[in-house]
C-alpha cells in the first residue's frame, strides 16, 4: 500500500464511511439510554437492532484500520495518539460488550436511572475519545 | 474580468483576512476539520437509521414517523455543524477548491442529496400514517432511503477525495 497512490485514499474513505455508521448508532443508542429519544420504545429492542449496524461498522473499521496501519505501522508504533486510540478502543469495545449491553437489556421504558445515564455518558466519551485520538494520529 | 464570476468570488474569499487566517494558522484548519468529521457522524449516522428502518432492516416494530421525529433534530443539528464548519474550510481554500474536481463532484452530490428529502417529504411521506407501521415501507420510500444512503456515502467519499487533488 505504500506504493499505491489510491489504495490508502480508498481505505481511508471506507474507514470514514464506517465511522459515520458506527458513530450514528452509538449516539442514537446512548441518547435512548439517556432517555432523550424514543423514550417509550424498548431499549433492548433498539440496542439489539442498532448493535447490528454497530458490529458491522466496527468490523469494517477494524479491517480498514489494519489496512491503513499496514502503510505506516512504524510511524504509528511511536505515535502517542495511536497508543491512546488503541487503549481507548479496547476500553470502549470491552465496555460495550459488558456493562453497556447489560444496561440496555435492563433499561426501563419509563425513566432513565442514574446508573443508566452514567453508562451512556461513559460510552459516548469513550467512543468520542477513540475518534479524537484517531484524528490526532495524522497531526502529531 | 477574465475569470468566471464564481471563481472570482472564490478568489475574494480566499484572499480575505479570515480565509487567510484559517489557512495560515497552525491548528485552525485541523480543528475545524475534526468538527466537520464529527458532524458527518451526527448527520449521516442518524439519517442512516431512518433509511435502514424504511428499508425494513432495523427497528421494524417502531413506527417510521416516531423514528423520523427522534432522528431528524439530530440530523438537522449535524447539518448545521457540517455546513458551518464546511464553509469555514471552504473559506480557507476557496480558490483551490474551485479548481478541484472532487470538490465539484461533492457540490453536485450535495445538491442532489438536498433534493431527495424535498421530494420525499412532499410526496410519499405525506401519507406516512398509512404505511408507518409496515415493516417494509412502500417502494418510493425505499427508493428515497437508498438514494439517501448512496448520495451521502458519495458526499463523504468525494469530500475525502478533495485532499488528494
Amino acid at each position: 500500500m505504500q506504493t499505491s497512490q489510491w489504495a490508502f485514499a480508498v481505505t481511508e474513505m471506507v474507514h470514514l464511511l464506517a465511522l459515520a455508521a458506527l458513530g450514528g448508532s452509538v449516539l442514537f443508542l446512548d441518547l435512548r439510554l439517556l432517555g432523550i429519544t424514543l423514550r417509550n420504545e424498548s431499549a433492548s429492542v433498539i440496542s439489539r437492532d442498532l448493535s447490528r449496524i454497530l458490529l458491522v461498522s466496527l468490523a469494517v473499521m477494524i479491517l480498514s484500520g489494519i489496512g491503513l496501519l499496514s502503510e505506516e505501522a512504524m510511524k504509528c508504533f511511536y505515535s502517542p495518539a495511536f497508543r491512546w486510540k488503541m487503549a481507548l478502543l479496547v476500553t470502549a469495545v470491552t465496555f460495550y460488550f459488558t456493562i453497556h449491553r447489560k444496561t440496555a437489556l435492563r433499561a426501563s421504558t419509563t425513566t432513565a436511572s442514574l446508573s443508566q445515564r452514567a453508562v451512556a455518558v461513559i460510552s459516548l466519551l469513550l467512543w468520542l475519545g477513540v475518534g479524537v485520538a484517531g484524528r490526532a494520529i495524522g497531526l502529531i | 474580468m477574465t475569470q468566471p464570476l464564481i471563481q472570482h468570488v472564490c478568489q475574494i474569499l480566499y484572499d480575505s483576512p479570515i480565509g487567510t487566517a484559517i489557512r495560515e494558522s497552525d491548528n485552525a484548519f485541523s480543528v475545524i476539520e475534526s468538527v466537520h468529521v464529527l458532524s458527518i457522524t451526527l448527520l449521516v449516522g442518524t439519517i442512516a437509521i431512518l433509511d435502514l428502518r424504511m428499508l425494513g432492516l432495523i427497528l421494524r416494530e417502531i413506527r417510521v414517523s416516531r423514528i423520523a421525529r427522534a432522528v431528524l433534530p439530530l440530523t438537522w443539528a449535524g447539518f448545521l455543524f457540517m455546513l458551518t464548519s464546511g464553509f469555514l474550510l471552504f473559506w480557507a481554500e476557496a480558490a483551490k477548491n474551485y479548481l478541484n474536481p472532487a470538490f465539484r463532484v461533492k457540490m453536485v452530490l450535495l445538491l442532489l442529496v438536498g433534493l431527495n428529502p424535498l421530494i420525499f417529504h412532499t410526496t410519499v411521506y405525506r401519507r406516512v400514517t398509512q404505511w408507518e407501521i409496515d415493516h417494509r415501507s412502500p417502494w418510493r420510500a425505499r427508493a428515497a432511503a437508498c438514494a439517501s444512503l448512496l448520495l451521502w456515502g458519495g458526499v463523504i467519499v468525494a469530500g475525502r477525495a478533495i485532499a488528494y487533488f
